[in-house]
């Protein structure tokens, strides 16, 4: 038997992965975040912390339904193919995130031009939540044996949602008005937290050759 | 014969579970039937043996490679073939739609031989007719041979199937067991179940487990052989028996250590496994 070339079937994979992903889901949380985007655009709401709080929400929205994306109904059928899951899991990322940034440049452009936060620093925001939602998605994977775990992580990161802005220290503001001294700095803290999030999608999407934790038990 | 799988001091717990207890065995081609009462740690030793889970301590090769290094597991899965307990299928997908999406994540590119490997399992399985059938219009048992296709597809040198014929009704299961005896000629073949008449059927060799060890290792005919001159009919529960049980006749079939006299009846497999399981001091269901 001839060893295939690593990830030579990527191209193959890409149409039938295409088909897997939960658009369902993604769908109604994109159509929802452009409805809740779009209430800025109401006469009473006219208001940039409106704005910038539509677009949060809207973010929110919308990572509610990357809480899907690694949903996998096959996954105990395919639990021992040869072509990692961490690839796999980049392939469906990789295929939904065009989706996702024609998305949030449809609702960023929602907001009225006089009232719309510094975009840069939106998309920050709205990438870091995105990134903890795939992150809470890969953990429960990794950890997990369900093979569609998107309602749970999804009901978790509403939860952490809305407890975050009320538990969260004020010392690391999070969630700060545009004009606010702390804008620049807050940005940066959600660049850290982006970067965790990014660091725990990498390590949980990871396969693990040597056992250390159990958390589920097996029959 | 030389070995397919072989596993040395293989053990996973679960907190204090202990779920693999310093496992060892070789396994050779053939069909080989793996017994045991539930939470014995059959479904983990075959998710070890598979890849799907590491063991925390012991090691084991397939076909020559090591799952302990990345390199080795890649390899490892592009030899093996595997049907979980619970398979799940992409709905909407075909039954040839989902087997060749299998086929893919087993790295055969090529796509005209990919379909043409398609099309043979899914005829080897009997599900050539309704290939372009979705799969959520398949009844159980024809989605439990597209799972069987889809670990069949790419010729693995070694297949592991988690009770198989759980849910299937007597006609698919004899269909299904032809299936797999099928899968066994030249290759060799891990199968879990609770159903001691596919191993008496299927099976060159059993293992039983219980506790998350391998008490008995031997051929149907030898476990079966344990329970000569043990298996009474009495007209009465026998008190003394392990395990007893009220027969269609209104008798009871007893195992155990019959009383003098009592009327010998020809042991089974089922006696010889539940007389296995408890001496080693295992529970039996009466």
């Amino acid at each position: 038997m001839t060893t295939p070339r690593r990830l030579s079937n990527v191209p193959e994979l890409l149409l039938p992965l295409w088909r897997t992903l939960p658009w369902r889901a993604l769908g109604a949380a994109a159509a929802l975040g452009l409805l809740v985007a779009g209430a800025s655009r109401l006469p009473a709401g006219f208001s940039p912390w409106l704005a910038l709080n539509a677009l949060r929400a809207a973010a929110l929205a919308f990572a509610l339904g990357l809480a899907f994306l690694l949903d996998d109904p096959a996954r105990h059928t395919t639990a021992t193919v040869p072509t990692p899951r961490p690839v796999r899991q980049a392939l469906r990322l990789a295929l939904v995130a065009p989706f996702a940034a024609l998305w949030w440049t449809a609702a960023v452009l929602l907001v009225p031009a006089e009232v719309r936060p510094p975009v840069g620093a939106v998309t920050l925001e709205a990438a870091t939540v995105c990134a903890l939602a795939l992150a809470g998605a890969a953990a429960a994977i990794r950890r997990t044996d369900e093979p569609e775990p998107g309602v749970g992580v999804g009901a978790g990161l509403l939860t952490v949602a809305v407890l975050a802005p009320l538990l969260w220290p004020d010392r690391w503001e999070l969630f700060v008005t545009v004009g606010d001294p702390e804008w620049a700095d807050a940005h940066e803290r959600w660049g850290v937290v982006l970067t965790v999030a990014l660091v725990g999608c990498a390590v949980w999407a990871r396969e693990p050759v040597r056992r250390l934790r159990v958390r589920s038990p097996l029959t | 014969m030389t070995s397919t799988v072989s596993a040395s001091g293989l053990s996973l717990h679960y907190g204090g579970t202990r779920a693999l207890d310093d496992v060892s065995l070789r396994l050779t081609p053939g069909v080989t039937g793996l017994l045991g009462p539930n939470g014995a740690g059959k479904t983990t030793l075959l998710r070890v043996l598979a890849t799907a889970v590491p063991a925390q301590r012991g090691r084991f090769t397939v076909l020559g490679h090591d799952p302990g290094s990345t390199r080795g597991r890649q390899e490892v899965r592009r030899r093996l073939g595997y049907l979980p307990q619970t398979p799940g299928f992409h709905p909407d997908f075909t039954a040839f739609e989902f087997v060749d999406y299998v086929a893919i994540l087993k790295e055969i590119n090529n796509r005209a031989a990919r379909h043409r490997e398609v099309r043979r399992v899914l005829d080897e399985v009997d599900l050539g007719d309704v290939r372009g059938k979705r799969v959520k219009k398949l009844s159980g048992g024809m989605r439990q041979r597209v799972a069987l296709a889809a670990a069949l597809v790419g010729d693995p040198g070694f297949m592991v199937l988690d009770e198989p014929t759980v849910g299937l009704d007597p006609e698919q299961r004899m269909r299904f067991r032809e299936l797999i005896a099928r899968a066994g000629e030249g290759r060799t073949v891990l199968l879990s179940t609770h159903q001691t008449e596919d191993v008496a059927m299927l099976c060159h060799r059993v293992l039983v487990m219980a506790g998350g060890r391998i008490h008995f290792d031997g051929t149907p005919a030898e476990l079966t052989a344990r329970a000569a001159g043990r298996v009474w009919s009495s007209a009465e529960r026998a008190p003394d028996a392990k395990a007893g049980w009220r027969t269609g006749a209104g008798t009871f079939r007893n195992v155990g250590d019959p009383p003098p006299g009592a009327e010998l009846l020809d042991p089974t497999l089922e006696d010889g496994y539940l007389l296995t399981l408890d001496g080693h001091g295992l529970a039996v269901t009466a």
